[in-house]
């Protein structure tokens, strides 16, 4: 059924962060969601994508003017910061079909002694940063009057362990957390440098993606002494609508999510969402279906059945998991569009 | 000969030391097993390991996390280090081979490394191929080594995809050999869908479905065997 419009999706989406009533949640994501058939039509290869920010826009906006899905979100990998900061990358360009996203080759923090990182002063300048901000520029040209553009930079812990080994930082953090909160201290700083850049460009809003610090790694305590006071330092200094999102075990870690300062928290399906929804009161929750076992792999009913569940748990946005992989079959992110416009909450007290 | 007072009191040194991630405890009480002559089986499965057990309900009560782990693991592994020239004989049973390695465009290899651990403990051959492994390459090795698992790990959505591909060339190259999965994202669901004979749920599972398998295969082997003799 088509939509009677009372409002565009970019409407929708800002108000609903301007803490203003909605006529339905919006289903979008702050995350990847590239698809194949979008890639197929525009003759692009998923591995290209990443040096070229007329590509990355094209298939960003391709989403929504395939499904309706309603942003446009670049880039499409999870390396950007990291490269700024002297990483190499490996985009697996070799790989002519199968789909892999980009990772980090060569880190720069090789053991304990060298995590007392600087900014780069040209940092902005450098890697790709430039290129996500036209690319953001780019669909905003393009669908920017509809829909709501987004991009996403990393949390301070996960990107800690882009640029040096996981274990180790893992480790420290137990070992030697000042340490490890002095390189989370720098990071902040970078992450923000690099999130006014994308701001300038136009993001309507920001997503943080911290899931390095999910609880099916760290404590909920490590999270609120080590990693939870960088968040706050982060949100504080963004204008933009922003988003926090961390994936895994989330429920004992909600309330810190939002005491961060992002205006929204985003989870993925291994939180309990009804129950997310009444420990944080009024706070916006995104989320929190599965975007592969689900969105991908599951058949349009699954898809329906997921979605239902999604709003009858109450969440502000039907918003997925983590990035939505490619393959997913176009009709499936339709029926999920058709059931988020379709299906009527039923009427709270 | 040792006391069984003094056995009790260095197998309790081992357990805590791995509990309490200790290295240098697991260090100092796996030289006085040598020098004492205690049996090195001994000290590896009724100390570290039981200690590795309670680090496992630890884990999943949720009062340790990865950090913790990693830390018990080091700990393990600084005491396997001196004992494991010792130990005369692994029984567990079963002696088997196993690849095991992270796919393709995944990085992240704590996982696969906790669960070698076990392998290692148990006596296990293990062909480890590290982390963002191309996909043939586990079907190369397996055919190189003749393994009798293969064990594939992925910590993310987007890289665990590729794991149907593995499955789907080894069965079709040696329809005998057991391929287990496991990583965060993956779920019995998906290793029962994908064709896989196993999901690791987690290390200590891993190692006990290993277990099972190779010992199944071993038995079908030994059967054929029998029937081309008989």
């Amino acid at each position: 059924m088509v939509e009677t419009r009372t409002m565009t999706p970019k409407e929708r989406v800002l108000k609903l962060f301007a803490g203003e009533k909605v006529d339905r949640p919006p289903c979008f994501s702050g995350m990847g969601n590239a698809t194949t058939e979008g890639l197929g039509r525009l003759g692009y290869k998923f591995a290209a994508l990443h040096a070229d920010a007329k590509m990355m826009a094209g298939v960003a906006a391709s989403t929504y003017k395939l499904t309706g899905f309603e942003c446009g979100v670049v880039p499409f990998d999870l390396c950007v910061e990291a490269e700024a900061l002297g990483c190499e990358i490996n985009v697996y360009a070799h790989l002519d079909d199968n789909i892999l996203y980009p990772t980090i080759k060569k880190k720069i923090i090789h053991n304990e002694d060298e995590m007392g990182i600087s900014i780069p002063p040209d940092f902005t300048r450098r890697g790709r940063i430039p290129l996500v901000k036209e690319a953001i520029e780019l669909v905003k040209a393009d669908i920017g009057n509809d829909v709501a553009v987004g991009t996403y930079v990393l949390g301070p812990f996960t990107l800690a362990g882009q640029i040096m080994e996981l274990n180790d930082l893992l480790k420290l953090s137990f070992k030697k957390p000042e340490k490890v909160g002095n390189l989370l201290d720098t990071l902040a700083d970078a992450i923000v440098l690099c999130a006014r850049e994308f701001e300038e460009a136009g993001a309507d809003y920001i997503t943080v993606r911290e899931m390095g610090a999910t609880s099916d790694v760290l404590s909920p305590r490590v999270f609120k002494n080590l990693i939870l006071p960088y968040l706050k330092k982060i949100f504080g200094q963004l204008r933009t609508n922003t988003v926090l999102h961390i994936c895994g075990k989330t429920n004992d870690i909600a309330p810190f999510m939002v005491e961060s300062g992002a205006s929204a928290i985003s989870v993925d399906q291994k939180n309990d969402a009804a129950e997310t929804k009444k420990k944080i009161g009024n706070a916006l929750l995104f989320g929190n279906y599965d975007p592969y076992n689900v969105l991908v792999a599951g058949s349009e009913t699954n898809v329906r059945q997921a979605i239902r569940k999604c709003m009858d748990d109450g969440v502000d946005a039907v918003w997925p998991g983590c990035d939505i992989w490619p393959t997913v079959p176009i009709e499936n992110i339709k029926a999920m569009m058709d059931e988020v416009i379709n299906y009527r909450r039923p009427v709270s007290n | 000969m040792i006391t069984e007072e003094k056995r009790q009191e260095l197998l309790d040194r081992l357990r805590n030391s791995v509990i309490q991630y200790d290295e240098d405890g697991a260090k100092e009480a796996s030289n006085e097993v040598i020098e004492l002559g205690m049996d090195a089986n001994d000290a590896i499965f009724n100390g570290m390991v039981s200690g590795m057990e309670e680090v496992g309900r630890l884990f999943e009560a949720q009062e340790y996390f990865v950090p913790e782990l990693l830390m018990s693991a080091d700990a393990l592994y600084a005491g396997l280090d001196i004992l494991k020239p010792h130990v005369k004989q692994m029984d567990l049973g079963v002696k088997g081979s196993v690849v095991i390695g992270t796919v393709e465009g995944d990085v992240h290899d704590i996982g696969k490394n906790i669960v070698k651990m076990m392998f290692d403990v148990a006596g296990f051959t293990v062909y480890d191929l590290g982390r963002d492994v191309p996909l043939d390459k586990f079907v190369e090795e397996q055919l190189k080594t003749d393994s009798d698992l293969v064990c594939l790990s992925a910590m993310m959505t987007t890289t665990m995809v590729g794991m149907k591909k593995v499955i789907d060339d080894l069965k079709a190259k040696n329809p005998n050999v057991k391929i287990m999965i496991g990583g965060a994202p993956v779920s019995s669901d998906i290793a029962g869908k994908w064709g896989a004979d196993g999901y690791a749920k987690d290390a200590n599972n891993a190692l006990k479905d290993a277990i099972n398998m190779v010992s199944s295969l071993k038995k079908m082997k030994e059967e054929a065997e029998a029937r081309k003799k008989g």
